[in-house]
């Protein structure tokens, strides 16, 4: 297993920055429904689910300061929303090391769904109204089911950038 | 490391450390996050661009293939409105005219007193939780924090960051966004512009010597209270008083405005989130039997204001009175379309820092 400063330079950088990428000209300019997919918080959920939750809750929060200082959000708020969505994706492995991809995209729904509305929670926290509105009934299933649908790249992507290696069982060593 | 940290740690640990980057932000005037922000666009362009490019062609093609129905009859419903549109441009362009005179005469500060930088719409907002668009004018081209954006419609925002060769605008759409905004009423406009067809004649008794034309037709204007005449030249039309002859026309179209009482209201409008209509609070709420639907909302301007004034921004769609509160719901329907923005122009005004 790398070690995550390791990973982060050399593999969640520049990772991390071609998904910003597609964020910010693809996702931005072809919304679903009124909705821009987010692809990043898909990868940051993945890298919970496939690295488990104390490094997603690490990758997702680098990826969500990329995300601020690209965008232009104030600086730490995609972060902890990110942190979060890996953070909560990663309790799959809790359940089974080995966890199916059917789990997987459940738990990467769940941490995508969690880490969108992190987002007008936080901003409403630091006095940003206006944005836990109705409208969110939409934004949240739409995002977490792009992100199920992105899940079978970003996991293994995830997984990759977080510099953790496929969990296995192991059986007990004899005596 | 991770290792030792336990899962409760690592959600105090972000929490914390995000709170504090939150709060340094939002302070505002960092120069280390300002400089972060401006090394990052930089690394980030050439994977923009390389992702624009892949896949700009793949959407077009998609989209002609898609909406080739919808195009065309768009094309041929614009083409209609433009025909339509001319006439009224001419009249329009005589209003400029004399509006611009009215401004020099009485020394006003209005947005046509500042100048401006066209700018093209590169990039909407990535996030579902911000209304924002990206353009291709920043500091180089004298864009500051703060500055009004329009478009051919109305006011469509202001700036909100500044790079060297960008900039990001915070649609009026945004909860953040507020400015200061006036309505302007009248108070019988149904009975505006009784058209007769009265051949050299004037209204109220006035001598037409000066505004009689050799033309096949003159539309002439005219409102009691100011007393003037305002004579509209169409294309091709020779103005008599100009070569100092008087003939007598086939016939003149006179249309008489009666006497228009313009009510000025002023409040604040402020967003509600994308597909939602501006809110507009008023100042003065006993000032609420003034305002209708249907009347222009224009930029107030004012010292402390964000925008000089009159630029369009609205209609009034709605007034819903609220039981138990004097103050109504004014609901204002944005002239600007954004979603579909292009072109836009930034205002070169810079407002007050309080306003900002």
């Amino acid at each position: 297993m790398r070690s995550l400063p390791f990973a982060l330079f050399t593999r969640l950088i520049p990772v991390t920055l071609v998904f910003l990428a597609i964020q910010r000209t693809v996702c931005a300019n072809y919304p679903v429904a009124g909705v821009a997919i987010q692809v990043v918080l898909a990868l940051a959920a993945g890298a919970g689910a496939g690295a488990g939750s104390e490094r997603g809750a690490f990758a997702g929060f680098a990826m969500g300061m990329m995300y601020d200082l690209g965008v232009g959000t104030p600086l730490g708020l995609t972060a902890l929303a990110y942190g979060l969505a890996g953070l909560t994706s990663g309790y799959v492995l809790s359940i089974t090391p080995e966890p199916q991809w059917w789990l997987a995209a459940i738990f990467v729904a769940i941490g995508s769904a969690v880490g969108e509305m992190a987002i007008p929670v936080v901003k409403f926290l630091t006095g940003q109204e206006g944005w836990l509105n109705d409208r969110l009934i939409v934004v949240i299933p739409i995002v977490a089911a792009a992100a199920t649908l992105l899940s079978p790249i970003c996991v293994p992507l995830g997984r990759w950038c977080a510099g953790a290696k496929r969990r296995t069982w192991r059986a007990i060593p004899d005596e | 490391m991770l290792s030792r940290l336990s899962r409760r740690r690592v959600v105090v640990l972000l929490i914390l450390t995000s709170l504090l980057l939150i709060t340094l932000d939002r302070r505002g005037n960092n120069a280390i996050i300002d400089k972060a922000r401006q090394a990052f666009a930089v690394v980030l362009r050439p994977f923009d661009v390389a992702a624009d490019a892949v896949s700009k062609p793949i959407a077009n093609a998609w989209y002609g293939i898609t909406h080739y129905d919808d195009v065309k009859d768009e094309n041929e419903a614009l083409r209609d409105q433009l025909e339509n549109q001319k006439g009224a441009e001419i009249e329009a362009q005589t209003a400029i005219t004399k509006y611009y005179e009215l401004l020099k005469l009485y020394r006003l500060n209005s947005v046509h007193n500042y100048k401006s930088v066209f700018a093209q719409v590169v990039g909407e907002a990535p996030s579902n939780f911000q209304n924002t668009v990206e353009i291709t004018v920043g500091t180089r081209d004298g864009i500051a924090v703060g500055m009004p954006v329009t478009d051919g419609a109305g006011l469509i925002g202001k700036v909100t960051k500044v790079y060297p060769d960008r900039s990001v605008v915070m649609l009026i759409t945004d909860p953040q966004f507020s400015v200061q905004a006036q309505v302007l009423s009248t108070l019988d406009l149904d009975a505006a512009s009784s058209t007769t067809t009265t051949p050299n004649t004037a209204p109220s008794g006035r001598s037409l010597d000066s505004t009689t034309s050799t033309s096949t037709s003159t539309t002439t204007t005219t409102t009691p209270p100011i007393n003037a005449t305002t004579t509209t030249t169409v294309p091709g039309q020779v103005d008599a008083a100009a070569s100092g002859t008087t003939t007598s026309s086939s016939s003149t179209t006179t249309s008489t405005l009666p006497d228009l009482t313009v009510r000025r209201e002023t409040g604040v409008i402020e967003g509600q989130g994308s597909d939602r209509p501006l809110l507009f609070s008023l100042i003065d709420d006993t000032a609420l039997t003034n305002v209708k639907v249907g009347d222009r909302v224009e930029t107030a301007g004012g010292a402390d204001s964000l925008a000089p004034q009159s630029i369009p921004i609205g209609t009034i769609t709605s007034v819903t009175r609220r039981l138990g509160s004097r103050s109504p719901i004014v609901e204002v329907e944005p002239n600007a379309s954004l979603t579909q923005l292009n072109f836009v122009s930034v205002v070169l005004f810079v407002p007050n820092q309080a306003a900002i």
